[in-house]
C-alpha cells in the first residue's frame, strides 16, 4: 500500500521544486498523515474494497501532488516565517543603520548568541557520550537498540533546535517530526535511520554547535561588556573616581571633556554589536537550516 | 477571458477567505481539538470546491498568524496526527468575520434576488 502513497509523495516532492525547504517538509508530512489515516479510515468502513480503489478515491479528493503543491505555494508567498518582522525595503541608509537599536530580531538574534553556548554544551555532551557508549555496547546484544534510540532522540533535538532557531533568528524550520513509517519493521527503520544523510549532519552539527556557542557567547560578552563601560563611563570616572586603566602601577585617568566621547562610543558599539548579532544570526540560520533540514 | 476562465477565476476569488472562514468555523464548533483528516471529512467537497489537500496549508497559515495552535500526537492505530484548536485570538477573529459575512451574504442575497432595498449600502 505504501508504494502508492510513495509515488505520490515522490511527484509532490518535485512539484515542490523550487519552495523553501521547510514548506516542503510541511507539505510532505501533511500528506502522508491525511493519505494513509484516510486509507486506514476507508478500508476499516468498507473492508470489501481494496488498498488500491480506497486510495485511488482518496487521491482524487486530496488533488494531484501539483494542484497540492500550488496551494502549498500560494499561502507560502502570502506568509512570514513566525516573529519574522516583515521587511520594508524603502528604508534610507541611515534608517536601517539606526533602525536596529528597535528591531527586534536584533535582540533575537543576540540572545541567541549566549543561548548557542548552553545549548552547544547540552547538545556536545548527549552526541558525544551517545555515540560513545553506543560505540561500547555494539557488541552487546542492546547495542543496535541503544544506538537506534540514540538516533532517534538525535532526531527530536534537532526538531527543538529548530524550533529555537525559527524563534530567534526568523529562519524558516520544520514544525513538526520526520515521519515515522508503520509498515517498516523495526530493522528496517534502523537501517533508513543510519543511512541517511540528515541523521549524521545533526550529530555534526550537536558537536560543532559547543566551540561556536563559545565564540559568539566570548564575542558578545566582551563586545556587551565594552558597551557598559561606555555608558557608565561618567558614573565610574567620575562619582566614583575610578581610573581607565591602570599599567604598570600608574592610574591613567581621562580629562573630563572626554564624558560625552565614551558614551558616545559606548553607543555606536552597541550598534555595532546588534548589526554584528544579526549577521552572525543570518549566518548561523543558514548553517543549521542546511545541517539540520532535509533537502 | 472566455466564460470558464471567468468562472474559476471568481470561484478562486470567492474560495480565498471562505475556507479559513470555514476551517475557523469548524474547530470553533468542534470544541475539541481535531486532526486534519478529521476536519477535512466534515466539509462537503462539492459545496467548497476545494480539494482536501490545499486546506493543510490554509491550516498552518491560520496557526502562523496565531488563530490556531496545534500539538502532534501519536494515535494508537496508524501515523501520528496534529490536532489543531482554535485560540482566544481566533475566536475573537471568527466574530468579527462572522458578522462581515453575514452583512456580505444579506446585500448579496438581497442584490440577486433583485428585489431587495440595497440603497443603504451604496
Amino acid at each position: 500500500m505504501s508504494q502508492r502513497i510513495d509515488e505520490y509523495l515522490a511527484r509532490l516532492r518535485s512539484a515542490l521544486k523550487g519552495t523553501d525547504r521547510a514548506t516542503k517538509q510541511d507539505a510532505l508530512a501533511d500528506a502522508e498523515e491525511h493519505l494513509r489515516t484516510a486509507l486506514e479510515q476507508a478500508l476499516q468502513d468498507h473492508p470489501e474494497l481494496t488498498e488500491h480503489q480506497a486510495l485511488e478515491a482518496i487521491m482524487e479528493e486530496y488533488g494531484t501532488p501539483e494542484e497540492t503543491a500550488a496551494a502549498y505555494r500560494e499561502i507560502e508567498e502570502r506568509t512570514q516565517p513566525a516573529f519574522a518582522p516583515q521587511r520594508s525595503e524603502h528604508r534610507s541608509v541611515t534608517g536601517r543603520i539606526l533602525g536596529v537599536f528597535i528591531d527586534p530580531r536584533a535582540y533575537a538574534a543576540l540572545l541567541y548568541m549566549f543561548f548557542a553556548m548552553i545549548t552547544g554544551i547540552i547538545y556536545f555532551t548527549w552526541a558525544v557520550s551517545g555515540i560513545s557508549m553506543s560505540a561500547g555496547f555494539i557488541i552487546m546484544i542492546f547495542g543496535i537498540p541503544f544506538f537506534g534510540l540514540f538516533l532517534l532522540s538525535v532526531q527530536g533535538l534537532a526538531l527543538v533546535e529548530g524550533r529555537i532557531i525559527e524563534a530567534l533568528l526568523g529562519v524558516r524550520m520544520p514544525r513538526r517530526p520526520i515521519f515515522s513509517r508503520k509498515d517498516l519493521a523495526m530493522w528496517e527503520k534502523f537501517k533508513s535511520l543510519v543511512k541517511d544523510r540528515r541523521t549524521w549532519l545533526t550529530l555534526l552539527y550537536m558537536v560543532i554547535l559547543m566551540p561556536l556557542g563559545i565564540v559568539y557567547f566570548t564575542l558578545f560578552l566582551t563586545l556587551l561588556v565594552l558597551v557598559l563601560y561606555g555608558l557608565a563611563s561618567p558614573v565610574l570616572f567620575y562619582w566614583l573616581d575610578l581610573p581607565l586603566a591602570h599599567i604598570n602601577g600608574v592610574d591613567i585617568f581621562l580629562p573630563g571633556w572626554y564624558a560625552p566621547l565614551t558614551v558616545l562610543a559606548g553607543i555606536l558599539l552597541l550598534m555595532l554589536t546588534l548589526h554584528l548579532a544579526k549577521g552572525f544570526g543570518w549566518l548561523h540560520g543558514r548553517l543549521a537550516k542546511a545541517m539540520l533540514v532535509k533537502d | 477571458m472566455n466564460s470558464d476562465e471567468a468562472n474559476k477565476k471568481f470561484l478562486k476569488e470567492l474560495k480565498s477567505g471562505t475556507v479559513s472562514l470555514v476551517l475557523l468555523g469548524i474547530l470553533d464548533g468542534a470544541g475539541e481539538p481535531m486532526y486534519g483528516y478529521e476536519i477535512t471529512k466534515g466539509i462537503d467537497p462539492g459545496l467548497l470546491d476545494i480539494k482536501q489537500g490545499a486546506l493543510y496549508p490554509v491550516l498552518r497559515s491560520l496557526e502562523r498568524s496565531g488563530l490556531l495552535s496545534s500539538a502532534v500526537e501519536p494515535s494508537s492505530a496508524g501515523p501520528p496526527r496534529r490536532y489543531y484548536r482554535i485560540t482566544e485570538a481566533g475566536r475573537e477573529t471568527l466574530a468579527s468575520w462572522r458578522s462581515a459575512w453575514n452583512r456580505t451574504a444579506k446585500l448579496v442575497d438581497s442584490v440577486l434576488k433583485g428585489k431587495g432595498d440595497v440603497s443603504e449600502n451604496r
